[in-house]
């Protein structure tokens, strides 16, 4: 693949990966947000297959294709019928901060992730390590939607962009985790998105609903 | 140098002061067709034009020489935009370089004109349009500003003509990643700059959801007329540097009779086509509540800081 | 050798599949205890292996024993066998469900796989899969306030694990661009690669904040107290006994793996933060508990925060006496939980402000709550006593001074506030007027098994003066750590 091509199918992709999370945080409707999540999940296979391809390595391609089908597949998949039995489409009634704040605090999420991924940059000069900050951002962006919103799936969606923000890191640094890790980690979250759906649909035939403002009875 | 861009600039404003008219005629067209309806014409906002110079300029009571300045310092406005933006071609001033701010501030003029010409009545519904247009001014500036400033990044200045220039010479960058962030900014403020659905409804009755029009009830014959055509120019203008940066063929680089002509027909295409495609969106659009714009221009603002971060992270090859 | 690395992993994995078979029924309930009984056993063959200078490996490599998982895994099998036999119920009780004893099961062998891996990435899939098996352990009783608790529980341990896993990213980018990519803390001991020091210092970083998320401790400790009070009490007694303190051996192994590259300044102050911090939020908490088991949760939080101190502090005495208290805290822990299970069960509530003179009317039941309580204050003969007064001595040879003093003060305000609600529970007298129980004779029934806490106990009594053989493995431990810087 040509260095040009390259670099060019890198920022594509990252491109597509920080406008996805982007809207994620702005739209409010969680079935729109969980297409996002698909498409940036497939964004995050792309960027894999590039590398794979760019390094000849068979291995990243098999990888590329373990994340095609878990995070454009499975996950999305399990999360749409979930919202789909919760109810009629689901929009996050009172985030705890509204839509412009963050927006803006997404700007300022960016320019910190910038300022974070410095150190590094001394891995390397190719297009590959100058778009880790892409992946610190999604990082960064995950925790904002974890931290204000309320419903218990949009904090479920906010783990899961924190989660590909981690596999970019990943994937850009250091071409990827040990297969096996890749395995492991791939199949807890998996899992751990199990849990949180039953949590979810235990939560609400207990509470009614699955807004985690209510609760609030374990404190000291 | 100079006299090769004055002439440039007297044949961008020829030409969008004769197109412009017929842009929103075919805009209104296209909306209609859409709807079902027959429509007026293309032709119509000329035959406005001369029905509003023809007839007798009233003024409210109460207002003040702003009724009468304000649509004039609108079109003077509007036509140093269409003179100094690069519709037809990329030669300018030494002096004065159609650079970003210049372009943009020039703008702003205008929009203050108007507002005032709101205001200056002293009725409820012109100071209602002027704070909604002021409002909505003040949020996209910032938009308007970064995503330009996106663009400019690679390039190295500021001067629309130079980033112009630029694009046409490296055709891969019309498509990266940067710049299609930047060019959806860019986008969305315009559609928010010039009036248009989702921010604002130009076709409406209603007064209550007036923003541009409550500003202009006022006004009568003559200053109507300046009035209609400076926002007709600057939707001409905006659209017409909206697609130039986004297809930068045709334009021309240097002055010649030929390369007018081939850099005239490519304007009228590609302002036929970004306000075709805008007027029918706009048919399945439905205006926005107010406060709910801020959102809006908060979002197109965060993919403009995101384009100019963007452009410094990822290393072209 | 290599088997008895391989034995408890497997074992739990087919008990946990074998559970859910029916023949089994009756016997399901013993499916933990003999799961804990196995690990123990193939840890203290380990150990003795280990003594006696062999390294066995297992999977090609991908398990590996030295001194410190032996001990770990002992620590493990330890408590574990304390709070699943000492936490048996009835024939009838909760814990006869498949589902239970299969998560048991697998949590066992995810904590197993933890300490006896190779290779730091699969440690973090082994802590993640704690967390999976905990997540329906702790909001088993499906009421309000434990699926509040199972939500937070998940959430944030998922998240803090989330982090860690980014800096061991970082990490593996650094050994790449170093030339030996590997995860494996042998190879990167043998080999010692020249790894790039700013990258180390914000994966070192970054995996250290997000394991002590996982160990509880402060700022990100929320999830703590609701997880620990909320869960069963032998799955509370197995989470405070040793899951903290594997999610500490974490810490420990990071902590091995980057101090030759970045020094120990930026680890030091981090976990001298963290441990104060924990300290301190024991310290002002742990007055206002009006309930047993969350007492004893803030009261893990506080030894956690001292084992943070201790591997602040470093070196041979600090590193072992904190795997001293590591193992002596797991057996008092886990006990007391157990027995707090029996109070909720006979009294029906765990409430400090409802429970009066306990030791008067169940002795059977208060009298080993009492001497639990005891030992987790660091009184001695208890070996809690030792470890804490070793690791404050580490940490001011070691330049701690004003750090340990603080620490000693809040350690203090929380042995006021913990005796304070013990005595209350033990000897108070029932404010109510008695309506007729003044004719109820004590009941001394210990209403469940007692020989695993008399044994985990008295283990915490004696091994306080235990010499030979057991100190070395711990130094010997301690040595694995790096502990001569």
């Amino acid at each position: 693949m040509s260095d040009s091509l390259y670099a060019q199918l890198v920022g594509l992709s990252g491109g597509v990966l920080l406008l996805s999370a982007v809207l994620i945080v702005w739209r409010r409707s969680i079935s729109a947000e969980v297409r996002l999540l698909a498409v940036q999940g497939g964004a995050l296979a792309g960027l894999v297959t590039v590398l794979g391809v760019n390094e000849g390595s068979t291995e990243l391609l098999v990888v590329a294709g373990l994340v095609l089908t878990l995070k454009v597949v499975v996950l999305p998949g399990l999360l749409s019928r979930a919202v789909a039995r919760h109810g009629a489409s689901l929009h996050e009634e009172t985030p705890l901060i509204n839509t412009t704040t963050s927006l803006i605090a997404l700007s300022l999420l960016t320019m910190l992730a910038f300022l974070v991924s410095r150190p590094l940059l001394v891995l390397g000069d190719d297009p590959a390590i100058a778009a880790v900050p892409i992946g610190i951002a999604l990082v960064l962006y995950g925790f904002l939607v974890l931290a204000t919103r309320r419903h218990a799936f949009s904090q479920l969606i906010g783990f899961l962009v924190l989660d590909n923000g981690i596999g970019t890191v990943a994937f850009l640094t250091a071409g990827g985790i040990p297969l096996v890790v890749e395995l492991g980690a791939s199949l807890d979250l998996l899992l751990v998105v199990l849990i949180l759906q039953v949590l979810t649909a235990r939560i609400r035939s207990e509470f009614g609903d699955a807004d985690l403002d209510d609760l609030t009875e374990l404190r000291d | 140098m100079n006299a090769e861009a004055a002439v440039l600039a007297l044949a961008q404003v020829v030409a969008m002061v004769s197109l412009s008219p017929l842009l929103v005629g075919m805009m209104r067209q296209v909306r209609a067709r859409l709807e079902g309806r027959a429509g007026a014409g293309a032709l119509q906002p000329w035959r406005d034009l001369r029905k509003l110079l023809a007839k007798e300029t009233l003024q409210a009571a109460g207002t003040s020489w702003v009724s009468v300045a304000g649509p004039t310092v609108l079109i003077v406005s509007s036509l140093l935009v269409c003179a100094m933006t690069p519709l037809l071609g990329t030669v300018t001033f030494t002096s004065v370089p159609d650079d970003l701010f210049v372009v943009v501030s020039v703008l702003l003029i205008g929009t203050v004109a108007v507002a005032l010409v709101g205001l200056d009545a002293g009725t409820a519904f012109g100071g209602m349009g002027s704070s909604r247009h002021m409002t909505i001014a003040a949020l996209v500036e910032p938009t308007v500003l970064v995503s330009v400033y996106a663009l400019s990044i690679p390039v190295g200045s500021s001067v629309l003509s130079q980033i112009v220039a630029a694009r046409l010479d490296d055709p891969a960058s019309v498509a990266s990643p940067v710049s299609l962030l930047a060019l959806l900014a860019l986008a969305v403020a315009v559609v928010a700059e010039t009036g248009r659905l989702p921010v604002d409804n130009p076709n409406t009755h209603l007064e209550l959801t007036m923003v541009h029009e409550a500003m202009v009830l006022e006004s009568s014959g003559r200053d109507l007329a300046w009035l209609e055509l400076g926002s007709w120019l600057r939707l001409g203008a905006l659209l017409g540097l909206l697609s130039t940066l986004l297809m930068p063929w045709g334009i021309a680089t240097e002055l010649s009779a030929g390369g007018l002509l081939l850099a005239s027909g490519a304007l009228v295409a590609k302002i036929a086509i970004t306000g075709a495609l805008l007027a029918g969106v706009e048919v399945f659009l439905a205006k926005l509540r107010l406060f709910r714009i801020p959102e809006l221009l908060a979002g197109s603002f965060v993919l403009a800081f995101l384009a100019v971060t963007a452009s410094y992270l990822v290393v072209q090859a | 050798m290599g088997l008895f690395a391989v034995l408890p992993i497997a074992f739990c994995l087919m008990l946990a599949v074998a559970t859910s078979a029916p023949p089994l029924g009756g016997l399901r309930r013993y499916a933990g205890v003999v799961a804990s009984a196995v690990i123990l056993v193939s840890g203290l063959a380990l150990v003795v292996a280990v003594l006696d200078g062999q390294t066995p490996t297992a999977v090609g490599g991908q398990l590996r024993v030295d001194a410190l998982s032996a001990f770990m895994l002992t620590v493990v099998g330890s408590v574990g066998l304390t709070a699943t036999w000492g936490g048996l119920q009835p024939r009838t009780g909760p814990d006869a469900t498949a589902s239970y004893q299969a998560l048991v099961a697998l949590f066992l062998g995810a904590m197993s796989l933890a300490v006896l891996a190779d290779n730091i990435g699969v440690l973090w899939v082994a802590i993640e899969a704690t967390t999976i098996a905990t997540a329906f352990l702790v909001g088993y009783h499906r009421s309000r306030r434990s699926l509040e608790a199972a939500w937070k529980y998940v959430v944030l341990a998922s998240v803090g694990v989330a982090i860690a896993l980014l800096g061991i990213v970082l990490l593996y980018a650094a050994t790449r661009s170093a030339g030996s990519p590997t995860l494996s803390w042998s190879q990167l001991d043998a080999d010692r690669p020249p790894l790039d020091p700013s990258l180390v210092r914000v994966a070192a970083a970054l995996a250290i904040l997000g394991f002590a998320t996982k160990a509880g401790l402060a700022p990100m400790h929320s999830w703590l107290p609701d997880a620990h009070s909320q869960a069963p009490a032998p799955v509370s007694g197995l989470m405070s006994g040793v899951l903290l303190s594997v999610a500490f051996y974490a810490i420990l192994r990071v902590q091995a793996i980057a101090g030759p590259v970045i020094g120990p300044a930026l680890m030091r102050g981090m976990l001298v933060t963290a441990g104060l911090l924990s300290l301190a939020v024991a310290a002002a908490l742990t007055i206002r508990q009006r309930d047993l088991k969350r007492m004893l949760a803030y009261s893990s939080i506080e030894h956690m925060g001292l084992l943070a101190l201790a591997a602040a502090a470093g070196g041979v005495l600090a590193l072992s006496a904190a795997l001293l208290h590591v193992l002596g805290h797991g057996l008092a822990k886990s006990s007391t939980f157990v027995v707090s299970g029996r109070i909720l069960a006979t009294e029906g509530t765990t409430s400090t402000t409802q429970i009066r003179g306990l030791l008067t009317r169940r002795p059977g039941v208060a009298a080993p709550f009492l001497v639990g309580m005891v030992a987790l204050l660091g009184l001695p003969p208890f070996s809690l006593f030792f470890s804490e007064v070793a690791i404050v001595i580490a940490g001011v040879e070691r330049g701690l001074t004003w750090v340990m003093a603080v620490a000693v003060v809040l350690m203090l305000v929380i042995f006021a506030g913990l005796a304070r609600h013990t005595f209350a529970v033990m000897f108070g007298q029932r404010t109510a007027p008695g309506r007729g129980e003044a004719a109820e004779p004590a009941d001394r029934r210990a209403h469940g098994p007692w020989i695993p806490l008399a044994v985990a106990l008295g283990v915490t009594a004696l091994i306080g003066f235990a010499a030979g053989p057991f100190s070395t493995i711990l130094t010997d431990a301690a040595a694995v750590l790096g502990a001569n810087q």
